[in-house]
């Protein structure tokens, strides 16, 4: 992992070189709740999955985030082509492996903890981010705000 | 720097999403009359939380020496309100003019000059997204909550 990330952050400073402009480096900014979007829809689909009686809230809630994944990682690639190969790596991770164990109350309570980190991360980035990934980023922030309702 | 409501854009649709705000507040009278007691504190929330961002919105738009346009006398619903399915569903609808338009008016914003209006953006959408679930719900509308709310595919 460690090696992995070493080794793109020197294609990154070969980009700017060869760019000969500004790039910025380091890791997008939307790479934190691309993340946290992915997590939340392989969680969301285990416990669906584990507890039958969740599934018409959660199996929503886990399409919703694997939208939100997609999107947010298109625009990575959009915006900085040097980070596609981590953005894609990642996708292609092993997920954290699900908490089969967990009782029903316990996997809703995870996820609605989950999802308000993810609804003020999603909101404060929005605030900050450039005109074209506010609007995607508003929406991100509301939606998981939508589902925290859900599960609440 | 210049203020933002300088962008005529920004300007149009700012003026578009009071323009939602004001049809939310008449639509929320509306609807009152045919929604379940058990929907009433949540009907009464949001109302307030419409007025309050019109509120804001005009003293946004004063300060610039901006007359904000006044609410229409009635609005026409898309469908007809009978019951409380087709009560929600207005409600629903309502929310997703706003959150649209609010999105729309963050997507205009800088992160150095807008701040103040990405936040008022931010809280619509977020407040639209979820007051939407119990109205959703009462419509028997699928999801409870839209993937991206605002964007204009009204799911």
């Amino acid at each position: 992992m460690l090696r992995g990330a070493g080794a793109l952050a020197g294609l990154v400073a070969a980009g700017s070189l060869a760019a000969g402009c500004a790039r910025p480096e380091g890791p997008d900014p939307l790479e934190e709740p691309l993340a946290a979007a992915r997590d939340d829809a392989v969680s969301a689909a285990a416990a669906a999955a584990a507890h039958p009686e969740l599934a018409s809230r959660l199996t929503p809630l886990s399409r919703a985030r694997r939208a939100h994944a997609d999107a947010l990682a298109a625009e990575i690639r959009r915006a900085r082509p040097d980070r596609t190969a981590t953005v894609d790596a990642a996708a292609g991770a092993t997920p954290a492996p699900a908490r089969p164990a967990e009782s029903a109350a316990a996997a809703v309570t995870a996820l609605r903890r989950s999802l308000g980190t993810a609804r003020d991360g999603a909101g404060a980035l929005a605030l900050a981010a450039e005109p074209s990934r506010c609007g995607l980023l508003t929406s991100v922030a509301a939606s998981c705000a939508g589902y925290v309702t859900v599960l609440g | 720097m210049t203020p933002p409501l300088d962008d005529g854009d920004l300007r149009a649709m700012l003026l578009t999403a009071l323009g939602t705000e004001h049809a939310a507040i008449w639509v929320y009278g509306l609807v009152s009359a045919f929604l379940p007691a058990s929907a009433a504190t949540g009907l009464a929330a949001a109302s307030l939380a419409h007025r309050e961002r019109r509120d804001a919105v005009v003293a946004l738009l004063a300060r610039d020496g901006i007359a904000a346009p006044p609410a229409a006398a009635a609005y026409r619903p898309p469908s007809p309100v009978t019951d409380a399915a087709s009560a929600a569903g207005l409600a629903a609808v309502a929310e997703d003019d706003v959150a649209a338009a609010w999105r729309a008016v963050a997507e205009r914003t800088e992160a150095a000059t807008g701040g103040e209006l990405r936040r008022l953006a931010l809280e619509a959408v977020t407040a639209a997204a979820t007051v939407s679930v119990t109205w959703r719900g009462l419509a028997g509308r699928t999801p409870l909550v839209a993937p991206f709310p605002g964007d204009g595919s009204e799911t």
